[in-house]
């Protein structure tokens, strides 16, 4: 995941050499394994009625004058902020780190009057009303997408794996794609979107599929496999680098890690630590218990699992590719997080495991508990005032939960 | 012939409803002209209309007709205090105590250099004081209208709101408490020097507390329907200018009370925000005309020059007041002289507290409107676009909101 500098820069340049006779042009950073790192995409808010506020600008400003962990970066609209942790190595750190950042931005829009929320969309927001921020990046993207890029208002965490090479990233990747559907339910937090119930757990995968380049990572064997495909599709002028595909699961070779990006940033810090926690042992059990092999028959049944977890959450009935049977998807959790808890390095990290497993048993991740706020106040702006306060002040504290 | 007497008398009489057509449509087509001819924002192009149909220009408006239709202006003017008062937000203050202190320097600062550039002019003391407090007053009207039809949202606007409540609060509370010197300089009873103040500080302060008190009940159990909460709200505008009047207490003060205590009230948030359609637009049309209506030539005649001096002393104290605090309490240099321009505004509350002292003292009242209406009238041709300026460079605007 560590960039090495000079080395890092020397071998760059080694493989650019070598490109033009041998078109590699993807070195894979090596990072220790199974380190995590973490990044949110959060939501402004105003205080009035707790609609998106395009404050992101201020706010950044204020928070590049005080010392804080991690990093905190625009977004592609100005009501987005994205926090990211440095590399950790397990769940207390990671907490602690997600929990230094809140801490500074709370500060920080308490004096500009701002909210901060979790949730995987903002549940009344009109996308029209949204602006880009002002960079080229996010521009280019505007220009290149239309209003997709305003409809891609919405908050996901993604979850970094350290992998030791390429070929560990490429296999993992694969592995990974047969638990995609736990890691939507899990964090499932987007049912309500342009003010409306969509009856989906998660509605914000859907504004990621919109996409052109949305998907999953073609079924290569190894490192070399995906660089030959990388090449191909640069060749044909598909895509100029890696951010252009809008994976699922993808391999950020220049932190030497694989990026699970389906889940919706969750109401809490806890949760989105726990859930990395779960990755990151999910990873360890894979690798050194090896109790499944990549198999393109899960790419087979991808897209219908991955809508199934969507629409129904922690209630869905998936197709298991493997056993090539269907099963209740809170189940399949449920057997998969005791497999892995012997994974969980620390005490604190099995308790995070076992928190998510209880959320699974009783069917109630934050999708459920946003809808449940909407049964209680009738308003969602209430809901949204409510989420806000339970990222800000933490669970206990907030109130009315 | 004589069995035609259906047919009217010749000429007709026309009633109120044909004056406040005739508003309309006055500040309507003068509004529109200025947006197309001059590209300034329709409220300027109001205020105009205003001026040329006014009685004070022999225009076709006459003070009577202006005075029948004045309900619609107290409704008008009633929905911006409430809005404003329902937007101070006492908690952000406790938070971010700097805004409190940029709120105070603003004030005192445009309460200063107006007194100090009017008393160089030779203005009289009590005339410089209390014109000096009107014009710490910023126009509540004009920035809500525009925010509202830029759907201005964001860390600049919050404060520009806050600010803007506070310095309308100071107003209408020193212009009320100056009353006494003015009795004093009347030669009045003793009584009254210190019992009008009193009676109309407390007793619109206690009125608003307890038609708030009422307005949280009703809406709580209307629940959070934004059409009906909005008949409400007219309600209970229209019956704290009705009370207010008949009892002879501070329309002003009353209706800030009402904004500001039923926002501390509301602790569950069953106050919707304040939403004004197309209906409340027509109102604001007429609080306009009638504010430049209120502006006569003989107060331009004598009080043009000193108007202007006044205009730019009060730009200046809001402008340093702001920049001084502007990073203690959070915000860049730029944006805080941003939020100095949306302070420049000038309006109706400045013409309703110089009717209050007319009221009681008309002599001295013509005396302070030459000042204070003149600034007005130079205020509202400026300073609308200075503001709609500010909160677009701010990026705070709506992307697609048309220029007002």
């Amino acid at each position: 995941m560590q960039q090495r500098g000079h080395r890092a820069n020397t071998v760059a340049r080694l493989v650019r050499l070598a490109s033009d006779r041998f078109m590699t042009t993807l070195p894979f950073a090596t990072s220790r394994p199974y380190t995590l790192g973490v990044e949110l995409e959060l939501q402004v808010l105003n205080t009035r009625d707790y609609n998106l506020t395009g404050a992101t600008g201020d706010l950044l400003a204020l928070l590049r004058k005080t010392a804080h962990p991690g990093d905190i970066k625009p977004e592609l609209t100005e009501a987005m902020i994205e926090i990211s942790t440095s590399i950790q190595s397990g769940y207390g750190g990671l907490l602690a780190e997600l929990h230094g950042i809140r801490q500074a931005m709370v500060r920080e829009a308490d004096r500009l009057n701002l909210g901060i929320a979790g949730g995987g969309a903002h549940p009344f927001q009109k996308w029209h009303d949204q602006r880009i921020f002002d960079a080229p990046r996010f521009q280019h993207i505007h220009d290149l997408y239309g209003y997709l890029a305003k409809q891609f208002t919405v908050f996901g965490q993604h979850i970094h794996v350290g992998c030791e090479n390429g070929d560990t990233a490429v296999r993992l990747a694969h592995l990974f794609s047969r638990y995609i559907p736990h890691f939507i339910a899990l964090s499932a937090s987007s049912p309500f979107f342009q003010g409306v119930d969509t009856f989906f757990a998660s509605s914000r995968l859907n504004s990621v599929s919109a996409f052109p380049l949305a998907g999953h990572l073609p079924f290569v064997s190894d490192w070399a496999g995906f660089t030959e495909y990388f090449e191909h599709m640069r060749a044909l002028h598909v895509v100029e680098s890696m951010k252009d595909f809008y994976w699922d699961i993808r391999p950020k070779p220049e932190y030497g890690t694989i990026e699970i990006r389906v889940c919706d940033t969750p109401l809490t810090l806890e949760r989105a630590a726990a859930l990395a926690t779960y990755a990151r042992a999910l990873a360890r059990y894979l690798m050194e218990k090896r109790p499944i092999e990549p198999s393109q028959d899960v790419y087979r049944v991808y897209g219908y699992n991955r809508f199934l977890a969507c629409r129904f959450g922690l209630d869905a009935e998936i197709i298991d590719p493997y056993e090539r049977r269907k099963r209740l998807l809170a189940e399949d959790i449920g057997h998969t997080l005791t497999n892995v808890a012997l994974f969980a390095d620390d005490e604190d990290g099995a308790s995070a495991l076992l928190g998510l497993r209880e959320v699974a048993a009783q069917r109630r991740g934050d999708s459920t508990r946003l809808r449940e706020h909407l049964q209680q106040t009738k308003s969602l702006s209430d809901v949204v005032r409510w989420a806000a306060g339970v990222w800000m002040q933490g669970e206990q504290t907030a109130p009315g939960s | 012939m004589s069995e035609l007497t259906f047919l009217p008398h010749f000429p007709p009489t026309f009633g109120n409803v044909v004056v406040v057509a005739l508003i309309l449509l006055a500040g309507l087509a003068c509004g529109e002209l200025f947006r197309r001819v001059l590209m300034l924002p329709r409220i300027s192009g109001y205020a105009v209309a205003g001026l040329v149909a006014g009685p004070g220009s022999g225009g076709l408006l006459e003070v009577q007709m202006l005075e029948d239709a004045r309900l619609l202006f107290d409704i008008a003017l009633g929905l911006i205090l409430f809005e404003l008062g329902s937007r101070l937000d006492l908690q952000w203050l406790r938070r971010n105590r700097w805004l409190l202190a940029s709120s105070i320097a603003e004030i005192s600062l445009s309460f200063g250099l107006i007194a100090v550039v009017l008393l160089a002019l030779r203005v009289p003391v009590l005339q410089a004081a209390i014109a000096a407090a009107i014009g710490t007053a910023s126009g509540a009207p004009v920035l809500l209208l525009i925010i509202h039809a830029q759907r201005a949202d964001g860390p600049l606007t919050d404060r520009a709101i806050n600010h803007t409540a506070l310095n309308n609060v100071f107003a209408v509370v020193a212009v009320t408490m100056l009353l006494s010197f003015l009795h004093l300089e009347y030669r009045a009873a003793a009584y009254l020097v210190v019992l009008h103040p009193l009676y109309l500080l407390l007793g619109s302060m206690l009125l608003g507390y307890l038609f708030s008190v009422f307005l949280v009940r009703f809406a709580r159990w209307l629940g959070k329907r934004e059409d009906l909460q909005f008949i409400l709200l007219v309600a209970m505008v229209l019956l704290t200018v009705g009370v207010a009047k008949a009892l002879g207490l501070s329309m002003l003060i009353a209706l800030l009370a009402l904004g500001v205590m039923a926002r501390g009230r509301d602790a569950r948030r069953d106050l919707l925000p304040v939403e004004f359609g197309a209906t409340a637009q027509a109102l604001f049309v007429i609080l306009f005309v009638m504010t430049g209506a209120a502006v006569t030539l003989g107060d331009l005649a004598t009080g043009a020059w000193v108007g202007l001096a006044y205009a730019i002393a009060r730009m200046a104290g809001k402008l340093l007041g702001v920049l001084s605090f502007a990073q203690l309490s959070g915000l860049r240099l730029r944006k805080a002289a941003l939020l100095g321009l949306t302070l420049t505004p000038m309006s109706a509350i400045a013409v309703v507290l110089v009717e209050n002292t007319a009221q009681y003292y008309p002599e001295f009242g013509q005396r302070l409107a030459a000042v204070v209406m003149s600034a007005v009238l130079i205020l509202e041709l400026s300073a609308p676009l200075l503001t709609q300026l500010a909160l677009r460079a701010a990026g705070e605007t709506h992307p697609e909101a048309p220029w007002s």
